[in-house]
């Protein structure tokens, strides 16, 4: 069964689904492309995920509280567009880009309720883009799906995918 | 002097209910008909007699309006002979009215503790949801004249709107508040021959071509020259977010908890996340905030309550509940046919 870690969040996967660390020193253009933190190979799927963590037990009241804010004013969003979309095309290089791609974000964050939740999954569903022009110029999208999640959230919609904090 | 306990007992949707409300803002949310119009407007009737001096049992039936003005229908309903009973304390004040399920007129009931409640006099003003200024020219003459069926806080809000400029010179808390509250309706509001205009740079524009918020924004910007909302007043409304731009909400809060820190004591009824939210996030340690959770407990189906200081621990939350319900379905749509 793989793990994989980022801080003291753990993530694991069901037996038989393969995944990696994206973001590590084998990405190799970090300086010129940012990454997702993970990307896990399903049967007919991929998920690209990104995981964030205000709550972090060393994390500071005030860098935790700036960075909520930022967050919920929108200003993280254009962060995990480009994240998003550096990844894809890293993997469209690699010729691997067939299946479908699914882009979860963690918010380890417990006073997100639902409500910010859903206006930050809207925003990232608009400026992916989730949905190509009205022309309908696009003959396949660039993502299938995506959604924010806090830590509770995350658990309760993605059961196979259990993530924990753990000590650090 | 401030609104310390409200019980009812066997009135309107209540079985059984000992309300206790913070001096400082009170943030009333619930499902619909889980009485929080009517724990509102049971409190202002209580207020409003104290400066009147009007029979608390007429007052209830005017406020709401029970048919046949009958006061017994404003017991809960149930087979058999019954007594409704409502106390509504201020410290050591208390006003109690008690009355049967067969009263048909005022003088059946039993009121007692007015002379007291009357001898201290608190200034009340219940704002409802419908926005009335733009209808006052000749209502409040029609509803004195009439037996016009409206409920009286829509002839009381317009007689406290009506209200003559306060004398004296404006404390700076208050003439901050009329600036800001100037600068959003962009205007000050004045009263000819009845009728309400917005008078700024371009003239005076009726209120019935403003749009419903502003009219609102107009309304509070009225009660706070005329000095209804000072220290020690009590303001309800009744959900502030009818009819206003959600990004008012924001600078309208902002006000309310500057009345809050005056001493006003407020309470609202609201169905509206962003108004919740906006008290959240606004709000500072020292502001004295309680949200208030009405629900109908699952095995007896009776109207109770949770109160708490803190946003995340409101339970039940039906507006959050809402959202919730909403996430939930868009995280299942964001997970596509090929979900696992």
């Amino acid at each position: 069964m793989t793990v994989l870690k980022e801080g003291n969040l753990e993530l694991t996967l069901p037996p038989g689904v393969r995944g990696r660390r994206f973001d590590d020193h084998n990405h190799g253009l970090s300086h010129c492309m940012k990454a997702v933190d993970f990307i896990v190979e399903e049967a007919d799927r991929v998920l690209f995920i990104e995981f964030k963590d205000p709550d972090h037990p060393h994390a500071e009241p005030k860098a935790r509280n700036a960075f909520l804010k930022e967050l919920l004013l929108g200003g993280k969003d254009d962060d995990f567009v480009r994240k998003y979309r550096d990844s894809f095309l890293y993997r469209w290089a690699e010729n691997v880009a067939e299946k479908p791609i699914f882009y979860y974000v963690l918010i380890a964050a417990s006073q997100l309720d639902e409500a910010q939740l859903l206006a930050r999954t809207d925003a990232l569903k608009r400026k992916l883009p989730v949905d190509g022009p009205e022309s309908g110029a696009w003959k396949r999208q660039i993502v299938a799906g995506c959604a924010v999640f806090n830590l509770d959230t995350w658990n309760k919609h993605l059961p196979q995918y259990p993530v924990k904090r753990v000590n650090v | 002097m401030v609104i310390t306990r409200i019980s009812l007992e066997n009135f309107t949707a209540f079985k059984e209910l000992k309300f206790q409300p913070s001096p400082g803002i009170n943030v009333l949310v619930g499902a619909n008909s889980t009485g929080k119009t009517h724990l509102m407007k049971v409190a202002y009737a209580a207020c409003d007699i104290s400066k009147t001096k009007a029979n608390f049992a007429e007052k209830l039936i005017r406020v709401f309006l029970p048919s046949g003005r009958a006061l017994g229908r404003l017991v809960k309903r149930q087979k058999g002979s019954i007594r409704g009973a409502v106390e509504v304390y201020r410290n050591s004040l208390k006003l109690r009215i008690s009355f049967s399920n067969h009263a048909t007129v005022p003088d059946s009931a039993t009121v007692t503790g007015a002379k007291d409640w009357m001898a201290h006099p608190v200034e009340s003003v219940y704002i409802p949801a419908k926005e009335m200024l733009s209808n006052a020219p000749g209502f409040r003459s029609l509803y004195a004249q009439r037996e016009v069926h409206f409920e009286e806080i829509y002839a009381d809000i317009l007689d406290r709107a009506y209200r003559p400029t306060l004398r004296g010179p404006v404390d700076p808390e208050r003439k901050k508040l009329l600036t800001y509250l100037q600068k959003l309706i962009e205007g000050k509001v004045v009263i000819k021959e009845e009728e309400f205009f917005l008078r700024n740079k371009q003239g005076n524009l009726e209120f019935t071509l403003l749009a419903d918020g502003m009219r609102k924004l107009g309304l509070l910007w009225l009660l706070i020259q005329n000095g209804t909302l000072l220290n020690g007043s009590i303001l309800f409304w009744d959900e502030p977010e009818a009819n206003l731009n959600p990004k008012l909400f924001g600078p309208l809060i902002e006000i309310l908890l500057q009345l809050q820190r005056m001493g006003v004591q407020i309470f609202l009824a609201t169905h509206d996340y962003v108004i919740l939210k906006e008290v959240d996030l606004r709000m500072k340690s020292e502001d004295k905030v309680l949200f208030h959770s009405l629900y109908r407990d699952k095995n007896t189906g009776e109207i109770k309550y949770l109160s708490t200081s803190e946003y995340l621990r409101i339970h039940p939350n039906a507006i959050a509940e809402t959202f919730a319900d909403l996430y939930n379905r868009e995280i299942k749509r964001s997970f596509g046919e090929v979900a696992k």
